[in-house]
């Protein structure tokens, strides 16, 4: 209980030396601590107002703009009529307005513009997966054959990570025109750069003794990837893919904004230019989408894991 | 013929292997003991040149190893097989695809790169495994293998290199008794029957007395001690051991004497 | 038996091996099994490129030249406004700091309503979870282009838009490492009695702030990210400007700014992880 008391800051009965000692460097950590944390609390502090005066983050901004959020989203809600709501066309071509088939007048355009968004996701995916596969292992430091390939492949991945990707497919869609290539090509390099960069540190956690074995039958440092290194991380390799393509659905759904093709060509022009229930159709089926994408892609990713029996 | 002359390894300040000579001539088993840290794991490692040496010459016949590189130094180390500890196999491969890495030397690289072995490198590979008594398990993955048995498959890897010499590390310190003795008996007939040298560190000093032509005793980097079991007084071994002495005349630690009652089974560490 | 070297191996052998062990060799179809998905894999890749039209790319050689030659080349650096440059990058920053900032806090309240071991109501659970599903299937840009149309350009809406979007993003792992607690901790709390808000206090923050802090400060450097683009749609920062001078066809500055942009994300991926070993003590990714 004597301890207790002097954690607690309670002096004991009788102050001995070494509980004095304890003390004052307890005391002095303290001070040092309480230091630092009004040092991180300044910080904070100076951080928040710079920001709210830079962003204009004022209350009166806020409560001017606040009911007009609902407001937008009163207009873009579709007029649906429960008697008409399941209307087809009449029979010169129009649909009834209130009618479901009239809120979603470009149904097809819809899917085939998502079906697009996904295929860019899935060849996106596959594409930067491989860079990043081939180059994860040059970027390893326990992999590396010599620091020059050790520090370009790294310098490279960052470079193709840093670059937010809609900036890329800005330049892209200067280069080769409007269409889904342009997003194709900046998702993909992105995605080499933000799963080389952790496929190279699953590989720095691999087990050096496959390795080991592998180099002293006499392999190439080739085979000591594929052999050594490859079985030990590909379950965790394939569940980084799938999570990235995850994130790739959404953003060659949001791609198409600077016309770099998929469903956000679509989005952007609604938003735009339509302050109507389009908006509504559009972003439904998107968020459809990615959800069930989502939904997919971890019932697989769980089922592999499961499988493989992976930690 | 295997020639050590001068050989030396530095890791920073320390000497890891202080200026060793040695000559094994070929078909012998070699048993070095010594205590932990005195350097037996280093030599080993220079032979197979898995580390380089600091200084001195590595010979077999008239090839300075210590010089070979590149394709040559992967033809040294596929003639030079090793066995680990820790076996060291590719867990997540099954054992056949394992023992078949021991032909990745002569394998060319579209190949290896591809996973297509022949038939008849495959049959080489089940002989390899069957002569351990191994065959039963080729199509498990090696990581679901118990300790003995993953050392078992190491063995065949390394038959599968049509080795010169036989490299073992420590081969059963991390294994029961039982599967200590079917490891050294292995390795025992692979040096009697096919004439292959061995050369194996072992900690503890009876393993070393059964199974070895000779003994080379290693302390602090030094070789202090090169001749025959009955050669080895047990003032010598309590030298050379040290502070180590009692563990390693402990007959009943990772030692391959089975004791006439059952022994517990023990854990591998 | 000894040791057979793999030239003395007989065809006989092979094939009684091959009767015996018939797993350890390779068929046809084994082999086919094994390579399938890579070769779809790439001939899917090979297909879409065609489908996407992969010619153009060779046909933009000219175009490309130009464009790198004026990333290159930099001209009338003096004429170019850096004041409204490095406002830009300050609002992007602001952006990214204030938006995370209310994100998390309401990842607090909201994360807590949707895990599975602190609200019992199902319904409520349910409501939370499929509103959060809402705000992270919607990406930030469409965020910002709604809260442009609601409170006009600016970082206001950029503010808004990554609050939103965090909201839902944090929430969800706010409560997936609330589900993951140690459940011992807590019932030593509870055992002394305390009420549902203290139990929430002294069982569980102690146990899920790390990873809160560091989710968040993940979140910091991510979110710089998209404030940079948000500007694309109107919604403040430096996105706005680079969209600007790229339609005014002036590359220079846009590699320019570009550079800046990719230093300010180095710097905050290498603040945030400082202050992540400051605040926890520890390397903790999620």
């Amino acid at each position: 209980m004597t301890y207790a008391n002097a954690a607690d800051g309670v002096p004991g009965d009788a102050p001995r030396d070494a509980v004095s000692t304890y003390e004052r460097h307890r005391a002095e950590l303290r001070a040092s601590k309480r230091l630092w944390n009004i040092v991180a609390l300044l910080a904070f502090l100076v951080c928040l107002g710079l920001s709210v005066w830079i962003s204009q983050f004022y209350p009166e901004r806020l409560a001017n703009g606040l009911p007009r959020i609902f407001e937008y989203f009163a207009t873009i809600l579709p007029d649906l009529q429960w008697n008409l709501l399941f209307e087809g066309r009449a029979e010169d071509g129009r649909a009834v307005p209130g009618s479901l088939t009239f809120w979603y007048t470009d149904f097809w355009t819809y899917v085939a513009l998502i079906w697009e968004t996904i295929l860019m996701a899935i060849t996106a995916t596959l594409m930067g997966a491989g860079v990043a596969f081939v180059l994860s292992f040059p970027a390893a430091a326990n992999l590396a054959p010599n620091s020059w390939v050790y520090w370009l492949s790294r310098r490279f991945l960052e470079i193709c990570r840093g670059i937010p990707e809609i900036l890329l497919a800005l330049v892209f869609v200067f280069m080769i025109g409007i269409g889904p290539l342009a997003g194709v090509l900046a998702i993909a390099i992105h995605t080499a750069g933000a799963l080389g960069k952790l496929f190279a540190e699953v590989n720095e956690n691999a087990s050096s003794r496959p390795i080991e074995g592998i180099t002293a039958v006499g392999g190439t440092w080739a085979e000591k990837m594929a052999y050594g290194v490859v079985p030990q991380v590909a379950p965790n390799f394939f569940s980084y893919a799938m999570l990235r393509f995850e994130i790739n659905v959404r953003a060659s759904s949001i791609i198409g904004f600077v016309g770099a093709g998929g469903i956000g060509q679509e989005l952007n022009r609604v938003i735009s230019f339509y302050s109507d229930d389009r908006v509504m159709a559009v972003l439904i089926l998107v968020v459809l989408t990615v959800t069930i994408i989502d939904l997919i892609s971890e019932r697989i990713r769980l089922g592999y894991i499961g499988r493989e029996n992976f930690a | 013929m295997l020639k050590i002359e001068k050989l030396t390894r530095r890791f920073g300040q320390n000497l890891a292997v202080n200026n060793a000579n040695l000559q094994i001539p070929d078909g012998q088993m070699v048993g070095i003991i010594g205590r932990s840290g005195a350097g037996k794991s280093t030599l080993l490692r220079l032979l197979n040149r898995l580390i380089d040496p600091s200084e001195g010459q590595i010979l077999f016949g008239d090839t300075d190893i210590a010089a070979l590189k590149g394709r040559d130094l992967r033809a040294w180390r596929s003639d030079c097989a090793m066995i680990f500890q820790q076996f060291n196999l590719v867990g997540r491969l099954d054992v056949v695809t394992n023992v078949l890495t021991g032909r990745l030397y002569d394998v060319p690289a579209w190949r290896s790169m591809a996973q297509v072995f022949t038939p008849r490198e495959r049959a080489f590979a089940i002989q390899a495994l069957d002569r351990l008594g191994m065959a039963h398990t080729a199509l498990q993955r090696a990581e679901t293998l118990s300790g003995g048995q993953q050392q078992r498959v190491a063995i065949a890897r390394a038959l599968a290199q049509e080795p010169k010499i036989l490299l073992a590390d420590e081969p059963i310190a991390s294994l029961d008794p039982m599967n200590a003795k079917i490891v050294m008996d292995a390795l025992r007939d692979i040096n009697k029957q096919d004439g292959i040298t061995v050369i194996c560190n072992l900690h503890t000093l009876d393993t070393a007395r059964n199974y070895c032509d000779r003994i080379i005793g290693m302390q602090d980097g030094r070789i202090v001690f090169d001749g025959t079991p009955d050669l080895l007084t047990t003032r010598m071994a309590r030298e050379i051991y040290g502070a180590e002495a009692d563990e390693a005349f402990n007959e009943a630690a990772t030692s391959t004497a089975i004791p006439a009652t059952p022994a517990p089974v023990r854990v591998p560490a | 038996m000894s040791i057979a070297s793999l030239s003395a191996v007989t065809e006989d052998q092979v094939a009684g091996l091959r009767a015996s062990h018939p797993g350890a060799f390779d068929t046809p179809l084994r082999t086919l099994r094994r390579w399938a998905p890579l070769i779809l894999a790439i001939l899917y890749v090979i297909g879409s490129l065609w489908y996407f039209d992969f010619g153009r790319l060779l046909d933009a050689s000219d175009r490309v030249l130009r464009l790198l030659r004026n990333f290159v080349v930099w001209q009338d650096m003096a004429d170019w406004s850096y004041r409204q440059i490095y406002v830009g990058i300050a609002q992007t920053l602001a952006m990214a700091f204030l938006g995370t900032l209310l994100g998390t806090i309401g990842a607090l309240g909201v994360g807590f309503l949707a895990a599975r071991n602190v609200m019992p109501v199902m319904i409520v659970r349910q409501i939370v979870r499929r509103i959060l599903d809402i705000l992270r299937g919607i990406d930030s840009l469409v965020w910002g282009l709604v809260f442009v149309r609601a409170v006009g350009l600016g970082p206001l809406a950029g503010v808004l838009a990554i609050f939103v979007s965090d909201l839902g993003t944090l929430s969800k792992l706010y409560s997936e490492a609330i589900e993951n607690i140690d459940r011992k901790q807590v019932e030593g709390v509870k055992a002394t009695g305390a009420s549902q808000l203290g139990v929430i206090r002294y069982g569980y923050i102690p146990q899920v702030l790390p990873v809160f802090i560091s989710q968040s400060l993940y979140f910091l450097e991510s979110n710089t990210r998209s404030a940079t683009i948000l500007g694309i749609v109107g919604a403040g920062g430096i996105g706005m400007i680079i969209i600007e001078r790229f339609r005014a066809q002036l590359y220079d500055q846009v590699a320019f700014v570009v550079l800046n942009v990719l230093v300010l994300i180095f710097a905050i991926d290498w603040l945030s992880k400082r202050v992540r070993l400051w605040a926890i003590g520890e390397k903790h990714d999620p």
